[in-house]
Parts: C-alpha cells; sequence; structure tokens
C-alpha cells in the first residue's frame, strides 16, 4: 500500500479533468440521442414533399425547371443523411475518447490516493441468518420465475402449433384462417354477393348483355363469334365455335388458305372481327397498326403511329424477346385498339384512320411493357403493372378520354386482364405479385384479392367455373375459388410457366410450360393426370377449340390433342415457320403469326 | 512510461478503427438514366487463417500469464495492466469476436447440427478458459475477458448489494445460458451475440438499444462491481461450476488468516466466504430432514420448471425465422404502405408451398415444445441444486475465497496484512 501523502494538487487536477470529461460525454450522449432520432425519422427517399414533387413531375415530363428541383431536393437530402450520419460516428469516436479520459483521470487519481482499509462490522456477519435468507429469496425468485412465465404464456397463448398442423393438412384452411383474422387483408370483401357460376366459359360483358344488342358496343353474342382481344372472348383462351381444321403442314400447303408477310415484327397475337384481321409492329424508329383480308391475306390499310402527343423521343430499352410490340390489340367492332412498349395507346377505326391516341409515360419495365388490351363493352382497359406506380384504367373507346383508373398495390408483371362472368356479375380480373385482383369492369372498383403468387408475373390467368388460375415460375400453381371470400382450393409447384398461360375446363387446367411440357391437372382438386413433353420449348398460350388444345411451339409445331383426363395426341401440324404468338380462333379458320408471315389455316 | 505506452497503443486501435468506420456505411443506390455505370462492390478479403492462430495463442498467452500472476506473483496492478491489454485485444481490436462467451452456442450448434462446421478458434475459445480454471480458478475473468476488463474499469463505488439482491440476481444467468443453448441448439439465433452489450462499444456500431444497454451496465458499473460478470454472463455459470474443482485457487493470506477481516470490504463482488466456526442453529436431524425434502424437492421443481417451458415454447420459438415467416404468412401485411418482411419477399421468390413453411414452423415449434421440457427442467434443476448447495455447510476457520464466484481479481490479497515471507 502506498502511505505516501498525496499530492493533493495533482488529484484535484486530476478530478477536475474526470468532470470535465464526464460533463463532455453526458452532453454528447444528449447530441447523439437526438441526432439519433432525428436520422430515423427522416427518410430521404420518401419524403412527403419529394413524393409530391415526383407526382407532379410523373403528370408532366417536359417540366425541366421540376426535375432540376427534384435532383438539387434529392442531392440535398442524402447530403444531410449522411452528415448527420457522420456526426453519430464523430459523435461516438469523441463519447469513447472522453469516457477514456474520465476513466485514466480517475483510475490514475485512485492510484495516487492511499485507502485506509475499514473493518466491517461483525455483527453483520450471521452466516446462518445469511444462508437462511439466501434460500428464501432464490426459492422467492424461483415462484416469481415461473408464475411470470405462465402469466405470459397465458396472456399470449395463441395455438399457433394447432393451426400449422391443421394449414399444413390442408393448405387451403390458411385463407380459411385469413378470413377470421380481422387485420387480414388477403381477402377483400366483395362488395355485391356472388354465387357460383356453372358456366365455363368466359363472358365480357354482364348477364343482362347477353341477350341484347347495345348500341355503341357489341353483344356478347358478337364478341364469342369473334376474336377480339388475346386469347379469344374475355382473353380466357376457350373458343366457343366450332369447326377448326386440326391438321396442316406449311411446308406441303395443306389446308394453308394463304399466307402473307407481315411488315415489322412484333409478339402480339391477332385478332379478328369480321373479315378483318388485326395486328401491329414495331421497330426503333416506327410503329404501325395492319388490316388483313381475312379471305385474301392482303393488306388492307396499315397506318403509321406518330405524332402522338408526349410521345418520349427516345426507344424504351426492351428485351428482345419482348419487344416493342408485345401488347396484342383489342377491338369492340367499331374501332381497333394498339398499345406500345413507348407507352403510345392508339384507336384506329375500321377504315385505317386514327380516332385518338395519346401517350400514357413510357412504361417502367425492364423487358418491355406487354400487359394486352381488352374491352368491357365500350371501355377499353389497360393494364399498367410497371414499376412503382401500377394501374389499371379504363378509357372510352371513342374519344379516349378515361373513364376510370385504379392504382394497383402490385409489383411489375407482363401478365394480361381476363374478364369473366362470375353468375351475376362481370369481373375483369389481374394477376401480379402478390395478388390476384378482381375489379369492376365498368367503375374501377377493388371487388377483392388474393395473396397467391409472387416473381415476375408474365402468365395470364385461367378461370372456369368459379375458379381462378394463377402460376408463375419459381412461384406457384394456384387454384382459388372466387366469391365473396376468395379462397385457395389447391397448389402445385411441379411445373410452373413463366411465359404461356394456362387454360381451363370445369374440370381441367392445362398448364404450359415454356420448356415444351404440358400438364393436366384436375381443376378441382389438383391431382396431376398427365403430363407430357413436347420437346420443343413453346412461348404461345394454348387454345381450347372443338374440345381440342391447340398449343403452338416456336418452331411452329400445332400441337393439337384432346382436353381430356389422358393424353391423345389428335396431330402435330409444322406452320413452316417458328411462331411465338397465340393463335386466333374465327369462323372455321385458324390465324398464326409466324416470325414473319401471318398463316390462315382452313379446311 | 507503460502507461503512456499503453495510452499509445490504445490512441492507435482507435485511429484504425476510425479508418475502417468510413467504408460501411449503407445507402440505396440513386438510379441513374444517364447511363452512369455502378462501381464494382468491393467485398473485403476472408480474414486470414494465421490470424485465428494468432488469437488463439493470445488467449492461452493471455490466460498463462494472468494465471501466473493470480496465483505466484499475487499482484493486482500486474493483474490489472493484464485486463487493459485482453481489453486493447479481445475488444477493440478483435471487435468482440471471437469469445469465450459467445462460444457457447458455436458449441451448442455443433453438438446438435452436423452440417455446422465449428471452427478450431471457437471450441479452444470454449475449453480453454473451462481447463484453466479447473487447475487455477476463474483467471480467464480476472484478466483475459474484455467484458469483465470493461467492467473492471469503471468499477470506482462498488458497494455491497446484500443477500436478497445477490441471490435474486444470481440466478438470472443460469436462466440466459438455458435460453442461449436452447437457441443455438434449435438453430434459431445466437442471442449471446444479438445482445451483446459491449459490441457496440468495440465497434461503435451497434443499434441504438445496445448502445443505451451497453451504457447503462458500464454507468450501473460504477456501483455495482461488474453487473453483466455477476447477474447476466452465461459463460461464468461454467466458469462457476469449473472453479469450484479448482486446483490451486488463489487464496487470501498466503499463510495463517489472522481473522482481521480486511480483505471483506475489499471484494467488489461478495466473494469472499466469511469462517464458518458457529454452530447451526438445526440440529443434525432437522437437517437431515431438510435434506431428504429437497432431494424429493428437485425432480419436482424440475417437473414443474418443464411443464412450464413447454407453456412457453410457442412464445420462445416466435424468434425463429421460419415460425416467423409462417406468421407472417398467416397474419400477412395489412397496411399498404408497410413494407413486407425480407424473410417474406425470399419466401415468396423461392416459390415455396405455403404448407411446407408451415410444416418447416411446425418441427421448430416440436423442438422448441422438447426444449421448454429440458429447459424449464434445468433451471428447476439449478434452483433446487442452489437451494440444497445453501444447505450443506462445510466448516472452515479463514476467510477465504468462494471458488465459485470469485473471479481473482486479486484485489484482496492487497488488503491482506499477512505477506509471503
Amino acid at each position: 500500500m502506498n502511505n505516501s501523502t498525496p499530492p493533493d494538487k495533482t488529484i484535484r487536477f486530476l478530478h477536475s479533468i474526470a468532470f470535465a470529461g464526464a460533463l463532455l460525454a453526458f452532453m454528447l450522449c444528449i447530441l447523439l440521442s437526438v441526432n439519433y432520432f432525428q436520422v430515423k425519422s427522416s427518410d430521404p427517399l420518401n419524403s412527403p414533399v419529394m413524393k409530391a414533387m415526383v407526382e407532379k413531375f410523373r403528370s408532366n415530363p417536359a417540366d425541366e425547371q421540376l426535375k432540376a428541383e427534384i435532383r438539387e431536393m434529392d442531392l440535398f437530402a442524402r447530403k444531410s443523411f449522411f452528415t448527420r450520419q457522420w456526426q453519430i460516428r464523430t459523435g461516438g469516436y469523441i463519447l469513447l475518447f472522453s469516457v477514456l479520459v474520465v476513466i485514466i483521470c480517475l483510475k490514475t487519481a485512485e492510484l495516487l490516493t492511499s485507502k485506509i482499509p475499514s473493518i466491517p462490522d461483525s455483527t453483520t456477519d450471521n452466516f446462518w441468518d445469511l444462508r437462511k435468507i439466501n434460500r428464501k429469496w432464490v426459492a422467492y425468485s424461483g415462484i416469481f420465475l415461473v408464475c411470470v412465465s405462465l402469466l405470459f404464456a397465458f396472456l399470449t397463448h395463441n395455438e399457433l402449433g394447432k393451426t400449422l398442423q391443421l394449414t399444413g393438412n390442408n393448405p387451403g384452411l390458411a385463407a380459411d384462417s385469413l378470413k377470421t383474422d380481422k387485420n387480414s387483408k388477403t381477402a377483400l370483401i366483395v362488395s355485391d354477393t356472388v354465387t357460383t357460376s356453372d358456366s365455363t366459359s368466359a363472358a365480357s360483358g354482364d348477364s343482362a348483355s347477353l341477350s341484347q344488342s347495345m348500341d355503341g358496343y357489341p353483344t356478347q353474342q358478337e364478341i364469342n363469334a369473334n376474336s377480339a382481344s388475346f386469347r379469344g372472348p374475355g382473353g380466357n383462351a376457350v373458343v366457343s365455335q366450332h369447326g377448326f381444321p386440326t391438321n396442316w403442314n406449311g411446308g406441303s400447303g395443306k389446308n394453308i388458305k394463304w399466307k402473307s408477310i407481315i411488315p415489322l415484327s412484333g409478339y402480339n397475337s391477332p385478332i379478328v372481327w369480321n373479315d378483318k384481321i388485326f395486328l401491329s409492329g414495331a421497330n426503333a424508329t416506327k410503329r404501325e397498326v395492319y388490316c388483313f383480308d381475312l379471305n385474301t391475306g392482303k393488306i388492307l390499310w396499315q397506318t403509321l403511329v406518330d405524332k402522338i402527343p408526349g410521345s418520349p423521343g427516345t426507344v424504351p430499352k426492351v428485351n428482345p424477346e419482348t419487344g416493342l410490340a408485345a401488347p396484342t390489340m383489342a377491338t369492340d367492332g367499331r374501332r381497333v385498339y394498339a398499345i406500345f412498349a413507348n407507352g403510345d395507346l392508339i384507336a384506329i377505326d375500321f377504315k385505317g384512320q386514327k380516332v385518338w391516341a395519346k401517350n400514357l409515360g413510357l412504361p417502367r419495365n425492364h423487358y418491355g411493357h406487354s400487359s394486352s388490351l381488352i374491352m368491357f363493352r365500350d371501355l377499353l382497359i389497360v393494364q399498367l403493372d410497371q414499376s412503382g406506380n401500377t394501374s389499371v384504367m379504363a378509357f372510352a373507346g371513342k374519344t379516349g378520354e378515361q373513364v376510370w383508373k385504379t392504382s394497383r398495390d402490385v409489383k411489375i408483371s407482363w401478365s394480361s386482364p381476363i374478364l369473366v362472368n362470375t353468375g351475376s356479375q362481370s369481373e375483369l380480373m389481374l394477376v401480379a405479385e402478390p395478388f390476384v385482383t378482381s375489379y369492376s369492369p365498368s367503375t374501377g372498383k377493388e371487388l377483392w384479392r388474393f395473396n397467391c403468387i409472387s416473381g415476375e408475373v408474365g402468365p395470364s390467368l385461367a378461370y372456369a367455373d368459379g375458379v381462378v388460375f394463377s402460376v408463375n415460375d419459381y412461384s406457384k400453381l394456384a387454384a382459388v375459388q372466387v366469391g365473396a371470400t376468395p379462397k385457395l382450393l389447391w397448389e402445385a409447384d411441379e411445373y410452373l410457366s413463366d411465359i404461356p398461360s394456362p387454360v381451363a375446363t370445369s374440370k381441367y387446367l392445362f398448364m404450359p410450360t415454356s420448356y415444351g411440357t404440358m400438364v393436366c391437372y384436375d381443376a378441382k382438386n389438383g391431382e396431376k393426370y398427365w403430363e407430357k413433353d413436347f420437346g420443343t420449348p413453346t412461348y404461345a398460350s394454348p387454345m381450347l377449340a372443338d374440345g381440342n388444345i391447340y398449343q403452338m411451339d416456336k418452331k411452329g409445331v400445332m400441337h393439337i390433342f384432346k382436353a381430356d383426363k389422358s393424353f391423345t395426341s389428335v396431330s402435330e401440324s409444322p406452320l413452316g415457320e417458328g411462331s411465338v404468338c397465340t393463335p386466333a380462333f374465327f369462323s372455321g379458320k385458324i390465324i398464326i403469326r409466324g416470325d414473319k408471315n401471318l398463316f390462315c389455316i382452313g379446311k | 512510461m507503460k502507461k503512456i505506452f499503453a495510452l499509445v497503443f490504445l490512441v492507435f486501435l482507435f485511429a484504425v478503427q476510425f479508418m475502417n468506420a468510413y467504408g460501411i456505411q449503407r445507402f440505396p443506390k440513386p438510379e441513374f438514366e444517364s447511363g452512369y455505370v455502378q462501381p464494382e462492390t468491393l467485398m473485403p478479403n476472408p480474414r486470414a487463417e494465421v490470424l485465428a492462430i494468432m488469437d488463439i495463442v493470445v488467449l492461452i498467452f493471455c490466460l498463462s500469464v494472468v494465471s501466473w500472476l493470480v496465483i505466484k506473483k499475487r499482484s493486482r496492478n500486474k493483474v490489472f495492466w493484464m485486463s487493459l491489454f485482453a481489453l486493447a485485444y479481445f475488444g477493440f481490436y478483435r471487435e468482440g469476436c471471437i469469445c469465450s462467451i459467445g462460444s457457447i452456442q458455436n458449441v451448442t450448434l455443433a453438438l446438435f447440427d452436423t452440417s455446422y462446421f465449428i471452427p478450431l478458434s471457437a471450441i479452444i475459445f470454449f475449453v480453454a478458459p473451462l481447463v484453466y480454471t479447473l487447475f487455477f480458478g476463474r483467471t480467464f475473468c480476472a484478466a483475459v475477458c474484455p467484458f469483465g476488463a470493461i467492467q473492471d474499469l469503471v468499477a470506482f463505488k462498488p458497494q455491497k448489494l446484500g443477500a436478497r439482491l445477490n441471490a435474486m440476481l444470481g440466478v438470472i444467468p443460469y436462466v440466459y445460458l438455458g435460453l442461449a443453448v436452447l437457441y443455438a441448439a434449435t438453430g434459431t439465433d445466437f442471442i449471446i451475440c444479438r445482445y451483446d452489450p459491449f459490441v457496440g462499444i468495440w465497434r461503435v456500431n451497434a443499434s441504438f438499444g445496445m448502445f443505451v444497454f451497453g451504457g447503462l451496465l458500464l454507468v450501473s458499473g460504477i456501483f455495482i462491481a461488474r453487473p453483466y460478470c455477476r447477474f447476466l454472463c452465461p459463460y461464468g455459470v461454467l466458469l462457476n461450476w469449473t472453479s469450484r474443482f479448482s486446483r490451486k485457487h488463489i487464496t487470501i493470506t498466503p499463510a495463517e488468516c489472522i481473522q482481521c477481516r480486511l480483505c471483506k470490504n475489499s471484494c467488489p463482488y461478495d466473494a469472499i466466504d466469511m469462517p464458518v466456526t458457529g454452530k447451526n442453529p438445526d440440529d443434525k436431524r432437522t437437517m437431515g430432514r431438510k435434506l431428504i425434502f429437497i432431494t424429493f424437492l428437485i425432480p419436482v421443481l424440475m417437473l414443474v420448471g418443464g411443464w412450464t417451458g413447454s407453456r412457453l415454447h410457442e412464445q420462445l420459438a416466435g424468434v425463429n425465422g421460419k415460425v416467423k415467416l409462417a406468421k407472417q404468412i398467416l397474419n400477412p401485411v395489412s397496411d399498404k404502405n408497410q413494407a413486407e418482411t425480407f424473410e417474406m419477399e425470399a419466401f415468396k421468390s423461392a416459390g415455396k408451398q405455403q404448407s411446407q413453411a408451415f410444416a418447416e414452423a411446425a418441427d421448430v415449434l416440436h423442438d422448441f415444445y422438447i426444449g421448454g421440457w429440458i429447459l424449464g427442467g434445468f433451471i428447476g434443476l439449478v434452483f433446487g441444486g442452489l437451494i440444497a448447495g445453501l444447505l450443506i455447510t462445510k466448516h472452515h476457520t479463514d476467510y477465504t475465497p468462494n471458488k465459485g464466484t470469485c473471479l481473482s481479481c486479486v484485489r484482496c490479497v492487497d488488503y491482506c496484512p499477512v505477506k509471503v515471507t
């Protein structure tokens, strides 16, 4: 022990430094805490002011001054954020240093101070009493621990194990259990009571419209008699007409009525209205809409899509497999409508004259916009699932005026809408991660949504007998019972598609894959009946006509087989050139867009 | 001179830390339309294997030197300087990783998960302090563990806590140890590392909550010496058990105790046992009855504890990733503005079926059910053992360090007037 007289002055000096250091440390603690909460509360990328400015800019992309202001604000916000982070870090080091100074000073002062040991009071040293107290308090601690644990277990018990066991045995129950959760948004309440439809066919008009011809838009009979959109009536790939050829050969010319060169390439499928075929094409410099004569294959007119206000001057960056004209056109029998990868939307009359046109803004889509158009009565429906600000909107076919627009809380997708009649009402169904969503096609009001899909969704939905089927690669195939409380009927993940869409009947679901395997499932319980590997990749979606499935592969061979529980091949008909487009069926003829030519197949 | 050298060394370590700090700021990359090419992300090289061996060498060196200083030299000052070195090396230079406390989890996971490869250094860091403790007492706690070292630095005004608080708080490390083993065994989490209170100080980087936790421990450490070591450290439990069998534990006096009681107040950890010379107020028969009672009580306590643990298994499993995911699937995000969790996004991207996720979560719940029984049984055993231990008394005439709780800091030796002749 050091018994020398302590250097009081030095000790006082050390204590003073320690006090100053402690004061500094205390102040730094407060400042750092305040700074931390400020950094935590500020998110430079999502400030309301910035969001408002960006939103304003979206509606007016040509405003260069606003663009500059946004950039300046963005830079300022980032600088501010990083400066605060730097302050926290540097402050942390100063705090550490000041604490170190305090410790060194106090320890040194302690070393310089002589300590006189004190003798403890012997009266407190009752060993047996201390032991008794120890035993008692250990026991109290144990009782306290058990009580708190049981109370906690009781208060927070939620039967999770049983729920998991039940849902594990029957995944459909997961959806059921969600419905009972007040906070769940998986199943939204449908505004109208919906009864399950026995109909296996898609319908793009409501029941009231079925028997009536209305001015301004076609009747359901007219729609069913034509091929007015991607994958036929309602976009559901089911053709109600009969008498289509099942055998042809592009090389020998068997059952090939004609073939015509398509001026510009595009991956959109042909649509047909009476004796006219429509499709579009585009390259880096121009976009065009073509009208072919169904009987001769001659181009009746071609319309250049240009001089559209707001159309971007630059060519959008798209994937070569998507191209600049991937969305299939739509028609209401009065006009045809086309959309392109740069956001140009145009309406053209049946004589090739532009009726109206507008640009919807450059779709933020890294592969290229590909969702096809569809008509509901006189409304042109556009699905615009892009990176941020996704929406579905409807324009008046006659004027191009926007009738409704509904924001979608989903991620980017490449799928196309379908229109179905569920028995009591028409529903517009769309799919994109994470939901299958149903809207009222006349108002855009969301009817319900179901969380069942993920990833970059390419395939469109299939619908039959009250069940909608969604699929995407690296996700799953899901069968969802539509209605007031949609629920998962079954799901599978063995065969998944990233491009071609499935087609369904009341009994079966036919699931194509882009690598060329076709699979047949029981539509109601997901039992797999058969699978068939055609050996060639396929991008085109299958169509159901005459009780047969028509599946085109990339080499241009149409695989035709019975839409049945067991696989029965009807024929394999080569086109003579590759094709990635879905064929259109009309009045005993099949219209196929090949890589270069448009083909008409007929007996 | 030594002090200046130590100070310069510490400043150098801080400077190194400061330079590294600029390299780890993270922020979402802005999106450019101008064709700007993002620079390639630079990944740091893995730590050289030789440095892991150096960690082991430093650990063994420190253990050996500190054990020698404690047992042979009996020098508090030298032990203190060694603790500063350990603080600098294992704390600030190695940033608290690897550490013996956390190695419990590595060892546990390696025992339960055959696919987990446990590094040699983790094994050595787990075993070596226990082996040294078996021979020399808790010399690891004295001056090798950076946790102890940093708390020792701030123990300026240590106060006696009293028997009640000591008894109550003393059971926490057992519970913490049980939980750490359960979470590691189920592959859920390394909670010792996650809630390491001083890692933020070593790295000058941690969550705000952990900074606050570490700061509070240090501030309370001014008055309650080494609060983490005494009332939280799960590795301390193992060292406590091992140290009871240590061959050469530090003694307060090198010769005969003169009963001056000067050492009693010197220990800031309440780890000095007073002489037991008086007569037990309970007669032998009563004591015998109490011992028989506690012997039968221990299995009951284990059952009660096990049952309680099993009731808590769903809550305990709540932090497991698979269970969390299943809960999220069952209760999806209801707020449209609320971002989906990474786990949920990963699940969706993986294309797994819900049923599979539920089955995996159910398996984890089952593991936790079994684990809950074992954890509760262990805690029941600990309580029974502690009470039984407090019944059994060994008579001795000197003031002696409690072999289990003594941290071998050598403070008491300085106070003992009896010196080696």
